[in-house]
């Protein structure tokens, strides 16, 4: 019997990959301190953790080590750990979403049990900490194409990951008063098994310190043809990097950052402060410190300040809002001497100033489409539909337009007396489609219908095609309107073009 | 490597398998949602096609193959001119076996500037598949899974072994590819169990199918929703005369679209004498295969033409449908098939062109001497008639 042979090229677990790292001071409360780690890039509604991973956060003490060209950070030996775990699923009553249970246990040893998605999250008895897993908006913002450097629309617009975000009272926990500067990485590792003889399992599967670690420095896109140390690099341990590659890490983020500086054809950093720089990113943490404004700004102000030969002046870290993507680029292409700017500077939510502070899941997109088979041929077929005022559908009254070409908008007056206005996005009439973006009248938000009339055989396929966000009515109320919509559009062209013929 | 020494290898941990079907199929359909968004996001097109190709495996479905072909329409209507397009449109028809159509858009992709381990790795599953240049791909995959050692890169050269009739050197690749996998996907670990029990379950020259049984039992434990395990294993059960756990055994997975599953359930019930409740879930197969045969003929033609032999009942279909997939992809495995059903169904002259075919283009390989249609044209020569006597498989 066949079987597809050849199968994926990489079948991991999405679940268990690290997408991003946040370190802030709570917007409820300055005393209080926010990690959050996400994992599974581009999480589906239902996502749910992976059940055989530890997933931990790890907070050591840094100290400043050397400035300018010879800056270093020092990370120190104790360790804060925080590791949440999860059960398989508990099946639910009803139809509805099976239930995820975990646990949390805190450095200094009390565990918590927690329900993924439960808003209110789980605290300790002695309110030190706090903890939330489950799905959220991604608030990444990834608004360039990185191997061209050209701005671009959010490509994680709309999507999600599942996060875990812990929140704990600083002053308990940290004791800043011992140095408030701190490095904190999050890794998803095995969990302790007493035997597995199929393999030998990794030291751990992940780890994420300073966001694009991988991606845009070690893996940088635009250098064809060099050797992917990725997966070597989610083998090291964070705050130890085995002094064997350590040179091999080293040479490739000079060669890296020399690529990043070139983008703009301008040397912005001289050799030794790329040296320098390559020394900070190597020691992959995300800096923060508990005594200063962490703000949406101050992302990565500690490294830059040290670099330049300067006292840092913030908190460093990172908020939700924190455009990283942006001060990374213009901080590695020409050194902040001037901004940088993607092709958006918001993510699909922005953060929220209470707990858990990532913003609840974006809605997925719905799309209603339907089609029909007429006799006629396209071209005539499209005589009477491509026209963007045309008043071809049983359901519109009249229609008035205002413009001209793209950009116009039609003013849909309905049977019942409701209204719709459309703006015309594209329009080819060789390819025989347009594409329409809503602006008011259907409660739904993101919203765009594309029509399209496709030669089948003598005759004609007419597609419609709608997507939006449900925004104001629950979907089904939503999705029965455009529904409608089309089918009635489509029904009355079947009757239109297979009468008459 | 006997059966005793397969038990030793305890599982190695895995996501479990309903987390990860939830986790697919959600992001698959929110990859889709994406995709009408934004469908020049790069890389997307590439992801749902690993997603579709993984329901279409582990979950049986086949409605995967639908939403593929419209993707590349979709693609080609939007981008026709592009790399991007011609390397989905390679890969969506390389996923149906239109191998001949996989390979003219990989030449294209080529044209258009595609990069040559992209192109390599695709035209390497095609010659693959087709049973072409093998002495190439074999090294080819030898040397990918000695520098990789990842299980993406295992299980093809397992795959290739098992064609190539190194069985034992096919297990000891899939137990590498077990050993060395450094994830938690349990489709991962349900994949390679899986071969595993199709190497001792159906390829091997002798079948072992304790042994088989056991690895298809741990696939199914990896993941519990994967249909083709649960076929595979719900036959050993049949032959074992356990009708009882081949039902239960299938039962779970009668929703999916796979036509296979009402096949098993007829046979099952037949064999308990269930004659009424068998012949509807023989006409639920027999409709299944034909829908999927409308649609996607080189995708289904062997797995029809086995129907067709077995319990379907139609070995004038069952020839029909053997020898459009030998014309398709004319692997060993291929013309064995067709020429067996040639035999069982007394078509000696077609038995015998096959065996011609076979032996013309494989004489000489060593993995030849092994093949029932070896044996048929030795058989033959010394009888100096044909003759299909015992070698129907």
């Amino acid at each position: 019997m066949a079987d597809h042979i050849d199968g994926p090229r990489s079948i991991g677990d999405p679940s268990i990959d690290l997408t991003d790292l946040f370190a802030f001071a709570s917007p409820e409360n300055a005393g209080r301190t926010v990690i959050a780690a996400d994992v599974f890039p581009s999480a589906g509604a239902s996502a749910m953790f992976s059940n055989v991973v530890n997933h931990s956060i790890v907070v050591r003490r840094v100290t400043v080590a050397g400035l300018g060209d010879t800056a270093a950070f020092k990370s120190g030996d104790e360790e804060f750990r925080f590791t949440c775990r999860f059960d398989v699923l508990e099946p639910a009553t009803n139809g509805a979403q099976p239930i995820q249970r975990g646990t949390f246990t805190c450095p200094d040893g009390q565990v918590l049990p927690v329900v993924v998605n439960d808003e209110k999250g789980a605290t300790t008895p002695d309110g030190a900490f706090r903890v939330f897993a489950g799905l959220r908006s991604d608030p990444f913002i990834l608004a360039w194409l990185l191997e061209s450097l050209k701005p671009f629309p959010n490509l994680l617009q709309h999507d999600n990951v599942l996060s875990i975000v812990v929140e704990f009272d600083t002053a308990r926990v940290l004791d800043p008063s011992k140095g408030s500067l701190f490095g904190v990485i999050a890794e998803t590792t095995p969990l302790p098994s007493p035997s597995s003889l199929v393999g030998h399992e990794p030291p751990r599967y992940d780890w994420i310190g300073k966001p694009e670690q991988t991606n845009m420095r070690l893996n940088n896109a635009a250098m064809a043809g060099t050797e992917d140390l990725r997966d070597l690099w989610n083998q090291q341990t964070p705050f130890a990097i085995d002094e064997d590659v350590r040179p091999l890490f080293h040479k490739r983020l000079i060669d890296s950052l020399t690529n990043w500086d070139m983008r703009d054809g301008r040397a912005d950093w001289t050799p030794a402060a790329l040296i320098a720089s390559a020394n900070v990113f190597l020691d992959d943490f995300l800096l923060f410190d508990v005594s200063k404004p962490i703000t949406d700004t101050s992302f990565l102000e500690i490294e830059k300040s040290t670099l330049n030969g300067l006292a840092y002046r913030t908190g460093g870290g990172r908020t939700v809002d924190a455009n990283v993507i942006d001060i990374l680029v213009t901080w590695t292409v020409n050194r902040d001497r001037e901004s940088l700017r993607g092709g958006a500077t918001s993510a699909t939510q922005p953060g929220g100033n209470t707990f858990p502070y990532l913003a609840p899941p974006s809605a997925q997109l719905q799309t209603v489409a339907d089609s029909v088979d007429l006799l006629a041929p396209p071209d005539r077929v499209w005589a009477l539909i491509g026209q963007f005022g045309g008043t071809w559908h049983p359901l519109i009254a009249k229609i008035k337009l205002t413009g001209a070409g793209l950009g116009q908008l039609r003013t849909i007056e309905t049977i019942d007396g409701k209204q719709i206005i459309e703006r015309l996005e594209a329009i080819d009439d060789t390819r025989r489609f347009y594409r329409y973006g809503g602006i008011t009248g259907i409660p739904a938000a993101d919203y765009t219908g594309t029509l399209t009339a496709k030669p089948k055989g003598t005759g004609t396929t007419v597609e419609w095609r709608v997507q939006y966000l449900a925004d104001g009515q629950p979907d089904i109320i939503v999705k029965s309107i455009v529904s409608t919509l089309l089918k009635t559009g489509l029904g009355s062209l079947k009757s239109r073009f297979d009468t008459t013929k | 490597m006997s059966a005793t020494l397969d038990v030793l290898m305890a599982p190695s941990p895995a996501t479990a398998g309903d987390i990860a079907v939830i986790n697919l199929e959600s992001t698959r359909r929110h990859a889709w949602s994406r995709f009408w968004h934004t469908p020049q996001r790069p890389g997307l097109a590439e992801y749902i096609i690993e997603q579709e190709g993984l329901a279409l495996a582990f979950l049986g479905d086949i409605g995967a193959l639908d939403r593929l072909g419209f993707l590349a329409a979709q693609l080609a209507e939007m981008e026709g001119d592009s790399l991007r397009t011609s390397l989905v449109q390679a890969q969506v028809a390389s996923a149906t076996h239109r191998f001949a159509d996989a390979g003219r858009y990989l030449a294209q992709a080529q044209r258009r500037g595609a990069p040559a381990a992209t192109v390599n790795r695709l035209s390497m599953t095609i010659d693959q598949a087709c049973g072409t240049r093998l002495d190439l791909v074999l090294a080819a995959r030898r040397q990918a899974a000695a520098q990789t050692r990842r299980l993406e890169d295992q299980v093809p050269l397992g795959a290739l072994l098992a064609d190539l009739r190194e069985f034992e050197e096919a297990d000891e690749v899939y137990r590498r590819a077990l050993r060395g996998y450094q994830d938690v996907s349990p489709f991962a670990m349900a994949w390679v169990c899986f071969q595993l029990g199709v190497l001792w379950g159906e390829l091997a020259s002798e079948r072992q199918w304790a042994r088989a049984e056991q690895w298809y039992r741990q696939a199914v434990a990896y993941l519990p929703s994967y249909v083709k395990a649960r076929v595979h294993l719900a036959e050993i059960y049949v032959a074992d005369d356990r009708p009882r756990d081949a039902e239960t055994l299938l039962i779970p997975v009668l929703s999916s679209a796979d036509p296979e599953v009402c096949w098993r359930l007829a046979d099952v019930m037949a064999s308990q004498g269930k004659l009424a409740d068998a012949e509807a879930q023989m006409q639920a197969a027999r409709s299944g295969f034909e829908r999927l045969l409308a649609r996607h003929l080189l995708a289904f033609a062997d797995h029809g033409a086995e129907f067709y032999s077995g319990s379907g009942n139609d070995r004038r279909r069952a020839l029909e449908l053997a020898r459009i997939n030998v014309a398709n992809r004319p692997t060993l495995r291929a013309f064995e098939q067709a020429h067996a059903i040639a035999c069982r169904a007394g078509d000696v002259d077609t038995a015998s062109e096959l065996s011609v075919a076979a032996t013309r283009r494989w004489g000489g390989a060593a993995f030849f001497r092994f093949s029932p249609l070896a044996e048929y044209r030795l058989q033959s020569a010394e009888n100096g008639v044909a003759s299909c006597g015992q070698r129907a498989n």
